[in-house]
Parts: C-alpha cells; sequence; structure tokens
C-alpha cells in the first residue's frame, strides 16, 4: 500500500479528515484499504479504553519530598539563572577588568601593556608561571583598585570599559566575541568543581593560589576574577572561578 | 483547570525560587508526567525516577522557558527527553535495571498499577514499536494530545508526526495479530 492511502485512511480512521468522500470511496472499493481502515480504528479504540493512569497518594507524597530533598541538596540559588545568562556576566566583568588592567600596564606601571586581543588569544604557559609576579598585580587587588561597579547591563557594563581605557586597541573587542570565549573556553576548561569549596581553597586546589585576585564580582551571583601575568611572554592570563569551584581558563 | 497564561506566572516564580509556586506546577502536571512516563517505559518504579527527574529538570531550568509554547507542552517535552534518556541508559547498562517491584508499604500502588494497566497484549505491542513510534501513539492516541501539540512535544513536523502514528499503529495492529499486506 502506498503511503498517501495510509495517511488518508489512518486520518479517516481516527476523525481527522474535514472531506471524508475520498477516504469512503476508496474503503468500499479497496479490500486492502478497508483492512487498513478496520484496523487502525481497532486500534485506536484499545487505545482510547485504556484507564487513566495516576500515581497514588503514597507515590505523589513521596515524590514531592525526594524533589525537595534533591533540590535543597543544591547549591543556592544555582538554578536561578541560565548559564548563558551567568556568561554573560562573566564576560562583561571580564571586559571591565581587562579595561583595568589595561589602565594599569599603560597609566600606573608605564606603558608596556599588553593589549586585551593578545590577552584573549593567549592560551599557554601560564602554569609554569613563578610565583614571583604577582605583586605585579598585588596593589592593585589588595589596595582597592577594584573595577567599576558593575550592573548586569550589558552595554553599560562595555561603555564603561571602553572609557577608563580611551585610545587602548585592548578594550575595543567586542563584547560577543569575549562571551563567546568564556563560553567556549568553559567546555574544556573547567579543572575542579567542587559544591563547598569557597574560591581560595579552588584556587589551590588547581594550583592558581599564586595568581593575584583582580576583582571580587557579584552580580546575581559572585564571580572571581583571577589574573595574572606571564613573565614570559608578557601578557595576562585570567581565569574566572564561578560557585561551586569551576574554575574556567578565559585566555 | 490551568490557564496558560497563569502557568507561565507561576514559572517566573518558580525561578525566584518560590516553593508554592514549583509545587502548583507540578500539581497541575504529575498524573500526565507520570502517565507518559509509565507508557513509554512500561515499568512504574522507572516511571516514577523519570517523572522525578522530569520535575527537577523543570525546576532547574524553569528560567530558559521562553513562552514560545505552552508551558504544558514543555514540561511534556522535558518528559520524553526524560524518558529516551532513561531508556539510553538502561540500554547502554542493560544489567543495571532498575528495580521491578512495588513499594511494598502501597498497597495501593498495586491495585492503580492493575486498574490502570493497557490489555496485556497491547502493552507488550507497544513495548515493541520502535521508540519514535510509541511516543508518538502514547502522546497521541493514550493522551489524546493534539498532533500540533505532540509535534512540538516531539521537535518534528507535524506530517512527521501522522506518519509515526498511522504507521505505530499499523504495526500495533499488526503485532496484535492483524495483518496488513504492506
Amino acid at each position: 500500500m502506498h503511503e498517501h492511502p495510509l495517511d488518508l485512511i489512518a486520518a479517516f480512521a481516527d476523525g481527522s479528515l474535514s472531506d471524508e468522500a475520498e477516504a469512503r470511496a476508496l474503503i468500499e472499493t479497496c479490500q486492502e484499504c478497508r483492512a487498513e481502515y478496520l484496523a487502525q480504528t481497532e486500534v485506536i479504540a484499545w487505545l482510547a479504553a485504556a484507564p487513566a493512569v495516576e500515581m497514588t497518594d503514597l507515590e505523589k507524597a513521596s515524590l514531592h519530598r525526594d524533589l525537595w530533598t534533591e533540590l535543597r541538596n543544591e547549591p543556592a540559588r544555582r538554578s536561578a539563572t541560565p548559564w548563558w545568562q551567568r556568561l554573560s556576566y562573566v564576560a562583561a566583568g571580564l571586559f571591565v577588568t581587562i579595561g583595568l588592567v589595561g589602565v594599569l600596564n599603560s597609566g600606573v606601571l608605564g606603558g608596556g601593556a599588553e593589549s586585551a586581543a593578545t590577552t584573549t588569544a593567549a592560551a599557554q604557559g601560564f602554569d609554569e608561571a613563578p610565583a614571583e609576579e604577582v605583586p605585579f598585580f598585588a596593589e592593585g587587588s589588595d589596595g582597592g583598585e577594584s573595577a567599576p561597579e558593575m550592573t548586569t547591563d550589558t552595554t553599560a557594563a562595555a561603555t564603561a570599559t571602553t572609557a577608563a581605557g580611551a585610545g587602548e586597541d585592548s578594550l575595543t573587542l567586542p563584547f560577543a566575541e569575549l562571551a563567546d570565549e568564556a563560553r567556549a573556553r568553559q567546555n574544556d576548561r573547567v579543572v575542579a568543581e567542587s559544591t563547598d569549596a569557597d574560591f581560595e581553597e579552588c584556587l589551590t586546589r588547581v594550583g592558581l593560589d599564586d595568581h593575584v585576585v583582580v576583582d571580587e564580582i557579584d552580580f546575581e551571583q559572585t564571580y572571581l576574577l583571577v589574573m595574572r601575568k606571564d613573565p614570559e611572554a608578557e601578557r595576562v592570563v585570567t581565569f574566572v572561578v564561578l560557585p561551586a569551584c569551576e574554575v574556567v581558563y578565559v585566555g | 483547570m490551568t490557564v496558560p497564561g497563569n502557568e507561565a506566572e507561576l514559572l517566573t516564580r518558580v525561578v525566584s525560587g518560590d516553593r508554592e509556586a514549583f509545587d502548583a506546577v507540578m500539581r497541575n502536571h504529575q498524573d500526565r508526567v507520570f502517565s507518559v512516563c509509565l507508557r513509554i517505559l512500561g515499568d512504574r518504579e522507572k516511571a516514577l525516577d523519570a517523572t522525578q527527574d522530569t520535575f527537577l529538570t523543570v525546576f532547574r531550568k524553569a528560567g530558559q522557558f521562553q513562552g514560545r509554547s505552552a508551558v504544558g507542552t514543555w514540561i511534556y517535552r522535558i518528559t520524553v527527553n526524560t524518558c529516551y534518556d532513561q531508556l539510553r541508559r538502561a540500554q547502554r547498562r542493560p544489567s543495571e535495571s532498575l528495580p521491578d517491584h512495588l513499594d511494598p508499604s502501597d498497597p495501593a500502588a498495586e491495585e492503580a498499577m492493575e486498574s490502570a494497566a493497557l490489555r496485556p497484549e497491547i502493552e507488550v505491542a507497544l513495548a515493541q514499536l520502535p521508540g519514535d513510534f510509541r511516543n508518538a501513539v502514547v502522546l497521541s492516541d493514550l493522551e489524546g494530545m493534539s498532533l500540533p501539540e505532540v509535534a512540538e512535544i516531539l521537535g518534528v513536523p507535524i506530517g512527521t508526526v501522522k506518519s509515526r502514528v498511522f504507521r505505530g499503529r499499523r504495526l500495533l495492529a499488526k503485532h496484535l495479530g492483524n495483518q496488513i499486506d504492506q
């Protein structure tokens, strides 16, 4: 039997045809079509006669109890914000921080800064970087040189960053590129995971404790931006520490 | 009766951690979610597990609901995907089949299972259908959903749903002894 008659006859059997004339004619003249029609109607009747399925009261109570037990054991509010939105916050924070580093490198340290474009392209060698480089950013971190206060408005964040580092090529990277970068990196650079570790413990666990915390930014959740300057390549490497100790190498 | 607009509002409250709102969403859909799981998986314990997994996903992803479909359609799509995942896991690890027993402290479950059971031969025939056909038949003919709704839940065109339902019924009839010439 061809598919067209099956569609036609099956639709006739379940009553979904608006014009039944052709199907009726087929059933009257074609034995094969009539057999198909009878089979379809019989199965529809069998399935329609199936009683409704419900959980018992005890099963419902267990479901609710188990579900809330499971949800209570999850990190607080972790599910409240979609991952892409969380990453966009991270990218916004990163963008501002890169701007801050640009300012630090060009202003505070008298030039010689690597551009953020170089920064995001850097992908090698951060593990071997010696701890002596830590003081490079120590003043900025401990002395209150924090990034501008962030809002969840990423456009505003990008604008603020551009203003902070006027004239620097490093500050003109499109925001979407940074977000894509962070997103792509997250897939293969999550190097530690724990539900109850604090940021410091996370950094120690993954060997990043000699890196300098540039800023801690709290949007809907807290993110730690960790950066260091690689003495060999004269570049900054950046990590983002997410809640639950997910450490992401950004660039 | 649940009004779709109110349901979307409930989900918004779920995103902000409103437990009562989530309980309300569950009350509205738990029986049908369980029914779909039971018809697809064919086992009460597995269906209960899949129901729990479904609502965990609903809670976790409530913020991703964009209102392009009814909340129910979105939830049943998660339901079907959860069942797919469970079937895939079972295929990968056939030796780790889930317990096939009922809670001994819940005699009502056995009674419910018996009263809701399909005729055994239909249940066997349904279990023998290819997964795509079975899901389409379960949602359409057992759960009484419209073809457009089934198409949205399964993420396929309506024509594909029709084809799966019609062919699924044909296979069911064939399994049940009504031979149809191909």
